[in-house]
Order: C-alpha cells, then structure tokens, then sequence
C-alpha cells in the first residue's frame, strides 16, 4: 500500500463482487458502463485524487482560507486542482447528460467520490454543494432557472451552496427570519443574515449560485411557512450572461476545528435591499423540496465522515508495520530479544481489525444506499421502486450519523496507534481527526439522526420500512447459512437481527406511551444499535461474497481471508455488546430524563 | 502526420509496495494495481499536441496480454485515435529485442512518419526505442524533451544531455525518438473522453497476423533472460554522517585524514 485514500482493492470487491456495478449496464440506461468503462473511471478518479487533490490536502489545513476586504481566497494550489476537476467533468457523474451529467451509475459515483474526498473532503465540498444545490435546480426549477444555472452549475463553472443556517435556526430551521418579498415582476427581494454557510464565498468561480431558505412576507410561522429561493450572488441576465452584483455579502468566515480549506461564510443578503432571488418551487414548500434532497445530502456527508476513516485507517496501518517498538509478548522475559514493529502486538491488532471491520463494513453500507438508487432507476415496477425508496430512507440516519459516529471513532484509534506522533502535526492522522468530526454535526446533527430514525422512519408506513429491511438481511443471512465457515456468524447475526425488531416494537411502543421522552432519550443508542447490526449485515455479506473465492482464486487469498475474519472479529467481539446495549434499551431506564435539571451541578 | 507511440502496462507505484518474488525471478505480482508507463504517457501526450498542430492521427501499440488492453483504452480516452494490441502465448517473456521484433513488423503493417517509446519502462533497460530504429533503418534520438515540427520531412528535437544542458536536433522523418519524462504536462483523462472509448474494438494481431516466427521471439528467442532478482544486503562499513552540510563536511574530511585518503 504506498497511497493512503483508499484500498483499490476493496474499492473493486465492493462495486464487482458485492454489488456487480457492470450488471447495471444490462439495462440501456447505463448501457455504456461495462467493466472496462468502470474500471477506467475508477482509475482515472483515483490517479487525478494521488495526483492533484491529495497534495491539497495538508495545504488546505495549514494555509487555509484567507478573508480579506469582503473577499475570500482559497490556497492557490486549489485552483489547478480544481479546473483539472472541472475539465474531467466529474461534478455531476450521475446525472442527466442534457445538463452537463454523465448519467453514471450512483454506486460507481461513489467509488470516484471515494477517491476525491479521502484526498481532501474540505475541497472536495466546493463541487459537492455545488452537486447539491443543482439537485435543487434540476428538480424544482422552472425551465428558465434550468436553463440560465443548471449546466453552469453541473459543470463547475459557477458553484453552489445551502442557505439554511441562522444564529437562532440552527437544528429547528423553522425558527428562521430571513424574510423574502414579493415583486411586481415576479422576483423576491430577500433580506436576512444566514450563517455557517460553507462554500459561500471564495474565488475559484465567477459565480456563486445559493439555495436559499427564506420566509415569505405573512406566510406562517415555523417549517410550515418557509419556501425555498434561487439567490446569486451576480444576477444572471436573460441570456445567460453575468449581471449585476446581488447583495450577498460575505461578512467573515469562522475560525474552526477542522476542514480549514472549506470557506464557513456569514452572509448578509439584501443588506442594500438590492437582493433579489426567484423561487425555486412552490411557495411555502421550501421545507419538502429540502428533505427531498436530504437524503442525498446525508448520504454524500456519511461519505466525508467515512473518508477520514479510511485514510487514518490505511495510514495507522502502514505506521504499525513500520513502528518498532517493544519486545514480542512471547519473548518478553529475553533479554537479547529484537524489538518488533508494533503491528506485533496484540492491543495493536485489536485496534487495526476494528478499524478494519468498520471501514469495510461502512464502504460497503455507504456504496450500497447509492446502488439502491440505481436500482430504483433500471426497476419498471412501481411497487418495487416505492420499496426501494423505503430502504434508502430507513438507511440515511445509519449511514449519516452513525458511519460519522463510527468514522471519528475509527480516526481516533488511527491516532492511538501512532502514540505520541498521532497527535503531532507533522504526521497526518491529526488532521484527519479534526476534520471529521464536523461531519457528526452538520446536516442534521447525529442527535437529530437518531431522532429521524425513531420518530420518522419507524413509524412510516406502518413499519413496513424496518420490515422490508429485516427481509433484505435475512436473504444474506440464509444466503450466508450455506456457505462452509460462516454458519456460526450467520447464526449470531440472525439473533442480533431478531433482537434489533424486539427493541425497535419496544422503543416504538414506548415513544407512545407517557415514558417518550425516556424512548427519545434512548433514540441515540438505538441508532448505534441497529447500525451495528447493519454493519455486521455488511460484513456477512461481504464474506459470503469472499469466503468461496479462498480457494479459487489464491492470488487473492489474503484478501478473501481477510474478509472472513473480520466478520469473525465483529460478530464475536462487538456484536455481544450490541446485544448488550439492546438490553439497556429495552430497559429504557429513565435517569437521564428524571434527573432534575439542578442536581447536574455546576 | 501519422504517430506510432509504444506505450507498456507496468504495476502502479502509487499503489503497490513492489517486492521480489521468493523465487528471485521476478518482482511479486500478485494482487498488483498496473496502469500505463509514465514515460509512455508523456510521449502520448506529446504525439497528441503535434496532431492537433499539424493533423494527423495518433495511433497506441502494445506488446501484452489480454488486460493490456486496458492501457489503450486509458491513451485512447486520453486523445490517441486508434490503438493495436499485439498478443500472442509465443510473445510472452521476450526480451528487449523481441519486443522491438514484434514492434517492427507492426510499424511495417503501417505507415508512420514519427515513432516515439518512452525512454524506459518498468525494467528501466532503456533499449526497445533504439533497438526498433536499428531494425527499421530509421534515424534515432533518445531522451527527447522538446519537439518542434520544421515540415513534413523534418524535426527539431531537444535532448537532455550532461548537467542539464540541452542539445538541439535536427531529424528526418520517418523516425524514432524515445521521449522523456517532463516534455510535456500529461492531461488527466475525463469521463467523457473514457465514455467515447467504452465500446471501441481494439484489433488484437498475432504472431501469424505480423509474419513473426514464434521461435524468434518470447521465451524461445530470448538471447538475455533475467537470472535473479535481490535486494542488496547492508553491508558493515558504511556510516551515515549526519548533521548541517557544513558539519558532513568537517565530519568527511576528518575521516578522510584520519583513514589516509587526505594528507
Ligand atoms: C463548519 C460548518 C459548516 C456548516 N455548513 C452549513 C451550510 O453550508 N449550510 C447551512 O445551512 N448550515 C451549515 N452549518 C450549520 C449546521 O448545519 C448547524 O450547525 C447544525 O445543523 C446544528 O445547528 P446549531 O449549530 O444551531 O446547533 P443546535 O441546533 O443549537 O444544537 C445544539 C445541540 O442540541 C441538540 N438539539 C437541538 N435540537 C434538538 C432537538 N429538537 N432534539 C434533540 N436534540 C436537539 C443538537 O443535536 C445538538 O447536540 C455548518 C456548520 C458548521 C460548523
């Protein structure tokens, strides 16, 4: 392993040998991605994120964002970066090729995305919101908004944003007070301050495109009343030309833990009251159209978080087998006994197979919500559709706050295993920590996850959702029963899988009941919970794809093994305690809600 | 102007910690991540800009097997038009002069004005550029860092020669130049560019398609074959001084006196 972003070699066993991405081209829609077509992309993603976006990355840290005059610059080594980004046309892989997409599967999309936000997720957010915010364009756009922003936008000419954040609508946007007015020719004057906005200003286009949540003048108080609006930061003439400046000014940029080469802007918009936006779907729907997108939003944030992981993870790995340090455990008592590389020890294979098992199982989840929405698109059933939508939507918190949750765990262990160096910054598993751990709060903090999960996603459509995702784990669970070597982890798994539908008919009863907020209080361990079974689901899956390889292809042996044993390692070893925090949320003690407010001291 | 350019498959050493293989033949290559020869892919690129000067078409050839290929479709995402695989069991373990064998009768299938390999490949041997211009009779120039087209009979080359200085050329055409590193900034390959190529046939040809007696090449016409590969052993005696370049000086010249080298 001489590159730290990501294992090629699991890149290509989760899209081929989990997943089979060049099935997809079956159907005509992806037609064109064959392995071949695949395995270029995926070579090419990789050797543009080596060469050109990696170096970024601890610039990025260190030089950081610059605020000057109302102007942001980001550091010049960004700007080649980003037009040989620009050029190779990978801002919008999968979508429509009218609008300047490349109509790509999504789970191929990931593994590209896999590549460039493990070089540098903080530069990596500049075509990520610009993605998003024409997301918004595309779906919720009037044909004269497509057409004056959506290709600029997929392509990387202008960039994007989400304005949602204010200093008092911060987890609860429908607190919000940036007001928009109506004109006489249609158009919205917009007045208001948002805050956190990343992205929201820098100098690497002409243009800055902002989505932006704002109420309009009487509409109802709360989410109820907020409508979604197009705000750039240059008016955009008729014929697509740049006009005049907009009155969104950048008034600072937060000085911040982590992601340093991502722009955190305040900005004012209409300070002049000569901002103008024009809105984007209906009036007073800006809160739908939002959880529309959420999803993806969520998902692509689950990536960041992720993308720190499997960097640390690789790194730690390369130091332990470098590291020399202590006697072998079995030779403590010789004196004359080399000192090993610390890869030797067991405390310290403890923590490589733990970040292991979850970087693997957390690639796996992660890929497989995008490959559900490819499965979506080559389905013509509706029902099936409709039940594939409920299984992404079940797995957005999981793979939202609990991949992060995961993620900044796995970046610790990371540091752990360097000893004193993980902490220093001249050794890069520092950076990776800080970065990622704002991916366990913004978009929804992990706390609202977990809410999301218990309070939305369990009770929709009557439980059919968690149903439909027991059913899709059990297929892999039988599947697994009958391959030699795994029927004990299968069998584990399978209890874990019976235990979680226990506790989510008790904690879903619960949150019922007059002890709801006891049931709230456990939200977030029932979100750890069941991505602990759905990571182990990941892992059982994945072996099961692996385990009958061993023999057959013994090139790839250590890989194959590999695989086995960290499923053996997370159903021994971590499963027991999932089953045990089952057992605490069945309990569903009620301390942390009953304390009184004065007995926590301080 | 019609351009041949050679280009390799190698393993990747971005991705791979390259080691001996426990017999000593060669380097492991199992589980190895291979893309193209760097050299191979500044050569690429430079045909590719003396086409969209002068027009003409880039053509990419490669000795190897199957999964070759996909170092064709990589150059022909990148901008060369056509691309030639040449593969055959009989090919497999030939030396530097069987590739350039099997190379010559491609280029003779052909009509090139321009020929260009990289200035080595993973083998770092050098020799398939000027061995191939030995056999075609062709004018030859190595390590070439600049290219200027004088007209269509001739070429300004520059080549890197001692202490960084630079030699200038002049180069009939047909001829064979082997390129180096730094002439150029290879582009990065797009997904439009790799979507244009998805489902282009690339012609495989064979030892009897290119006329080639299977005893010459491969294994069987190999006159040098690799005997063993090692990783030297450290040996005693060797001390790393350390310090300020002043302080290695002071440190070097007192054991210089001190062994008898200095009086
Ligand atoms: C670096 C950075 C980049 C950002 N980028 C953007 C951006 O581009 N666009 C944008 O609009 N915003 C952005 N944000 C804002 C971010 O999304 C918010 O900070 C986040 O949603 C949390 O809001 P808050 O900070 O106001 O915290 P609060 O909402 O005050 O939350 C504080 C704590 O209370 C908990 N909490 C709050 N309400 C509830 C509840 N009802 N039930 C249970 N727990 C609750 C939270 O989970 C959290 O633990 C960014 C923030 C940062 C720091």
């Amino acid at each position: 392993m001489a590159q730290f972003i990501a294992d090629r070699r699991d890149v290509d066993f989760v899209l081929h040998d989990q997943f089979g991405v060049s099935n997809l081209s079956k159907h005509e829609k992806f037609a064109e991605f064959n392995k071949k077509t695949v395995d270029l992309i995926v070579n090419e993603a990789r050797n543009l994120a080596i060469k050109e976006i990696l170096p970024t990355r601890k610039i990025g840290d260190e030089v950081g964002v610059k605020f000057e005059n109302g102007q942001i610059t980001v550091p010049e080594e960004f700007k080649k970066a980003w037009e040989i980004y620009k050029e190779g046309e990978w801002l919008a892989m999968p979508e429509d090729l009218e609008y300047g997409g490349q109509g790509m599967p999504r789970l191929l999309s990931m593994a590209a995305n896999d590549y460039f936000n493990g070089a540098n997720y903080a530069f990596m957010m500049y075509p990520g919101l610009t993605h998003g915010a024409g997301k918004l364009v595309e779906e919720f756009g009037t044909e004269k908004q497509k057409k004056l922003f959506l290709k600029k936008m997929y392509t990387g000419e202008w960039t994007g944003t989400m304005l949602l954040t204010e200093a008092e609508a911060g987890s609860d946007v429908g607190l919000l007070t940036t007001s928009a007015k109506k004109n006489d020719d249609g158009t919205y004057s917009i007045t208001g301050a948002k805050i956190f906005i990343s992205s929201g200003e820098h100098d690497m286009s002409d243009n800055i495109i902002h989505p932006v949540l704002a109420r309009i003048e009487d509409a109802p108080a709360g989410t109820k009343g907020i409508s979604l609006f197009l705000v750039p930061k240059y008016r955009v003439n008729d014929d697509g030309s740049m006009g005049e400046f907009n009155d969104v000014v950048c008034t600072g940029i937060e000085e911040k833990l982590g992601i340093h080469g991502n722009s955190t802007c305040s900005l004012t918009l209409g300070g002049k009251g000569e901002c103008i936006g024009t809105l984007l779907g209906e009036e007073n729907k800006g809160m739908r159209a939002m959880f529309l997108m959420m999803n993806e939003a969520r998902l692509l944030v689950g990536l960041q978080g992720f993308s720190c992981a499997t960097s640390a993870y690789l790194y730690a790995l390369n130091y332990a087998r470098e590291r020399i340090q202590g006697k072998n455990l079995l030779q403590m008592m010789d004196k004359d006994a080399p000192a090993v590389p610390i890869i030797n020890h067991p405390d310290v294979r403890r923590m490589l197979i733990t970040m292991k098992a979850y970087v693997e199982g957390m690639r796996s989840l992660l890929y497989y919500v995008a490959y559900l929405d490819d499965l979506i698109v080559v389905s013509d059933n509706d029902d099936e559709k409709e039940r594939l939508h409920g299984l992404i939507d079940i797995l957005i918190p999981i793979a939202k706050g609990y991949v992060t949750d995961r993620s900044f765990e796995v970046c610790s262990h990371a540091m752990q295993v360097y000893g004193g160096y993980g902490y220093i910054k001249e050794y890069p598993v520092e950076q990776l920590l800080r970065d990622c751990r704002i991916t366990m709060i913004y978009e929804g903090t992990n706390g609202i996850q977990a809410m999301d999960l218990l309070g939305r996603k369990l009770g929709m459509k009557k439980g059919k959702l968690v149903m439909d995702l027991m059913v899709e784990i059990q297929k892999t669970i039988t599947k697994a029963k009958g391959v030699a070597g795994l029927e004990e982890y299968a069998a584990k798994i399978e209890a874990s899988v019976n235990k979680l539908g226990e506790v989510a008919m008790h904690l879903g009863k619960t949150a019922m009941s007059e002890k709801v907020l006891s049931a709230f209080a456990f939200a977030s361990p029932f979100l750890e919970a069941a991505g602990d079974v759905i990571l182990s689901w990941m892992l059982l899956w994945r072996a099961a794809a692996a385990a009958p390889q061993i023999e057959k292809k013994p090139k790839d042996a250590s890989f194959y093994k590999g695989q086995v044993k960290s499923l053996e390692f997370f159903a021994s070893s971590v499963i027991p305690i999932s089953m045990g925090k089952m057992d605490a949320i069945l309990n569903t003690n009620g301390a942390a809600v009953d304390i009184e407010d004065a007995s926590f001291g301080g | 102007m019609e351009i041949l350019v050679c280009v390799k498959r190698v393993p990747d050493t971005s991705e791979n910690e390259i080691e001996v293989g426990s017999d000593g033949q060669d380097i492991d290559r199992d589980d190895l991540v291979y893309s193209v020869n760097e050299w191979d892919n500044y050569a690429v690129e430079e045909a590719i800009q003396i086409v969209d000067k002068v027009g003409g078409k880039v053509t990419v050839v490669t000795v190897g097997d199957d999964e070759s290929e996909e170092v064709l479709r990589r150059e022909m995402a990148m901008g060369a038009n056509e691309g030639i695989l040449l593969s055959d069991d009989a090919f497999e373990s030939s030396d530097g002069k069987g590739i350039a064998a099997i190379l010559k009768a491609a280029v003779e299938k052909g009509s090139y004005d321009l020929i260009m390999t990289g200035a080595q490949a993973d083998a770092g041997a050098g020799q398939v550029g000027g061995m191939l211009a030995a056999m075609l009779d062709q004018p030859y120039a190595s390590l070439v860092n600049s290219i200027e087209v004088i007209d269509d009979k001739k070429l300004k080359v520059g080549r890197e020669i001692e202490g960084g200085n630079q030699e200038m050329n002049e180069i009939q055409m047909p001829c064979v130049l082997s390129i180096q590193t730094g002439i150029n900034e290879p582009r990065y390959v797009g997904i439009r560019g790799i979507r244009k190529v998805a489902s282009v046939d690339i012609p495989v040809l064979g030892a009897s398609d290119l006329g080639i007696d299977s005893g010459s090449v491969g294994n069987a016409g190999a006159s040098v074959k690799v005997q063993d590969y090692f990783v030297p052993v450290f040996g005693d005696g060797a001390e790393m001084l350390e310090g300020s370049t002043e302080e290695i000086i002071d440190k070097l010249i007192e054991l210089l006196k001190a062994q008898g080298g200095l009086k």
